[in-house]
């Protein structure tokens, strides 16, 4: 079973891999987190920490871009491809199915992660920045967030047309940094049923703004080693429960 | 098929068109003097809600525009929303503190208006309270611009209070004390500072403080006494020891070196071995 999943792990990197887009927007994010410099040079005080904040800020814009756009079209075209019938045919479960699919795409964000971070700390150190350990956490929580997007392009992926995947996922990465205005929002709010909705959507949508340390990476502000903790327990418990939708989905879609 | 040399020549072309275009229409007005009018900005929050999850890029691209724009001195209405920019910045990155520092010294040296970087200044240490500089620079502001020394001592006691303030803030608050005219306070904070100091230079420092308040006192006490002499006597004492004799002084008092003061009896004036001119208004 391991050896399945492995397989369509390692076929699914492979097929990202050779995406023209994957490098192109890998090769966006280095050069805006690059860039950076540039915008630094305009403000007053401590460049560091712009060069920093717009680095990351870029790294992070674009690392969602190639989530979103790598996982919106695997199991897609796969099925519109109608390879999916190939690899189904075979002993593959449907549930291997995407197991391997998130599998392969984590790699892939983790590649694409690996390479934009390193080019990044590079340049921080050359500019006269230093190592920061910080920024090693701020990319692991950013490869924390990357996964549940790709866990949620993959569910959208699996029934729905790559547009309406695009649009569904980049709405709930935007809701997702936002949910603290849902709080607020419940405080105003009048009505016990709404009041209980809110709630509900609360703790329904993913809080992507727990993997957001940004600030605290940046400003050098008191981080918790809890608030670290939680982040990754979401993480561990949101990303199977997406994949087990995904796979329910999935097990009743009737191939024609 | 159109030759690949032609569509080169034809692209450079279109290039230099369009380069030479925007370069026209770029001359017809002030960029700016266009830039001179902002009709609203949201507030701090909504811009954390606008930014979803990039609250300090925003804030920095914020910050580095306003830069920009109130280092135009040309732009009569810039400052009409200086005090909301700055809020609004401050508002979505709290512990960002070049907006608080830059933003007062605009407020002050651009827009004059002391009050308003007071306030920014305020904010900034009610949001970082470890930090010392939001209170040193209002405390600067007050003793410069508004010439308030209770204020300017207030803040720099704040300041000084604060951890890894620097040890010239306590000497500043001491200063204030003194030049609202607190010469007794201010010489016991001095005294404190003097035997507290952790270097030649503070110790050296408090050294010319105390100098000259104890001297700015107990030249005031001599000169009084000696023309309590000369009205009793109708002459100038011929030493200063004259006034202990005449029951005018109990003892006399020497500088804080341990010096006696220097007398002329032509004259009947005392003076110190040191002068300086520090206290200035």
């Amino acid at each position: 079973m391991k050896m399945k999943i492995k397989a369509i792990a390692v076929n699914t990197f492979k097929e990202s891999a050779r995406n023209k887009m994957f490098y192109l927007l890998v090769f966006f994010g280095i050069l805006f987190a690059l860039s950076s410099k540039l915008i630094s040079f305009l403000t007053l005080g401590d460049a560091m920490k712009v060069l920093k904040d717009t680095g990351l800020a870029a790294i992070n814009f674009f690392c969602i871009l190639i989530a979103i756009f790598t996982g919106i079209n695997l199991v897609y075209k796969e099925i519109e491809k109608k390879t999916v019938f190939n690899i189904l045919s075979k002993p593959v479960s449907r549930d291997q199915f995407i197991i391997g699919k998130f599998l392969g795409l984590a790699l892939t964000m983790l590649t694409a992660l690996a390479a934009m971070a390193g080019i990044f700390f590079l340049f921080v150190l050359v500019n006269g920045g230093g190592f920061d350990l910080m920024i090693l956490l701020y990319f692991f929580m950013l490869f924390l967030e990357l996964l549940v997007i790709v866990a949620l392009s993959l569910l959208f992926s699996s029934f729905t047309t790559p547009i309406l995947s695009f649009i569904f996922t980049v709405s709930l990465y935007l809701i997702g940094h936002i949910m603290w205005t849902f709080n607020e929002f419940k405080m105003i709010l009048r009505d016990p049923f709404w009041k209980y909705f809110t709630q509900v959507l609360y703790y329904l949508l993913p809080n992507l703004d727990k993997f957001n340390i940004k600030n605290e990476v940046v400003l050098n502000t008191p981080l918790s080693p809890w608030t670290i903790l939680f982040s990754v327990l979401y993480a561990l418990a949101y990303i199977p429960a997406l994949l087990a939708v995904t796979i329910l989905i999935f097990r009743k879609r009737d191939f024609q | 098929m159109i030759p690949g040399r032609l569509l080169a020549a034809g692209c450079l072309a279109g290039l230099l068109l369009t380069a030479g275009m925007q370069n026209r229409y770029d001359a017809t007005f002030d960029y700016f003097a266009e830039r001179g009018t902002f009709v609203a900005l949201p507030s701090g929050k909504a811009l954390k809600v606008l930014s979803f999850g990039y609250s300090n890029l925003a804030a920095d691209l914020l910050f580095i525009w306003s830069i920009q724009f109130y280092s135009t001195p040309y732009l009569t209405n810039r400052f009409d929303f200086l005090e909301k920019v700055y809020d609004t910045i401050t508002d979505i990155t709290p512990q960002y503190k070049e907006p608080y520092i830059i933003g007062s010294l605009i407020m002050v040296y651009e827009a004059r208006d002391i009050p308003m970087a007071l306030r920014l200044l305020d904010k900034g240490s009610r949001h970082n309270p470890d930090e010392w500089f939001f209170d040193h620079d209002a405390g600067y502001y007050c003793y410069k611009f508004l010439k308030d020394f209770t204020k300017a001592e207030f803040y720099y006691n704040r300041a000084a209070a604060k951890p890894d303030a620097p040890t010239f803030i306590k000497r500043l608050g001491a200063h204030m004390v003194y030049l609202h005219d607190d010469p007794k306070v201010a010489y016991q904070m001095w005294l404190d500072i003097y035997n507290h100091a952790r270097d030649t230079l503070e110790k050296d420092a408090a050294f010319n403080h105390l100098y000259q308040i104890k001297a700015q006192n107990d030249l005031a006490l001599l000169k009084e006494r000696i023309g309590m002499f000369r009205n009793r006597f109708r002459r100038w004492p011929d030493h200063l020891s004259e006034l202990l004799g005449a029951g005018l002084l109990p003892s006399l008092p020497s500088d804080f070196a341990g010096s006696d003061y220097l007398y002329d009896p032509e004259q009947g004036t005392v003076s110190a071995a040191r002068v300086f001119r520090w206290k200035r208004h």
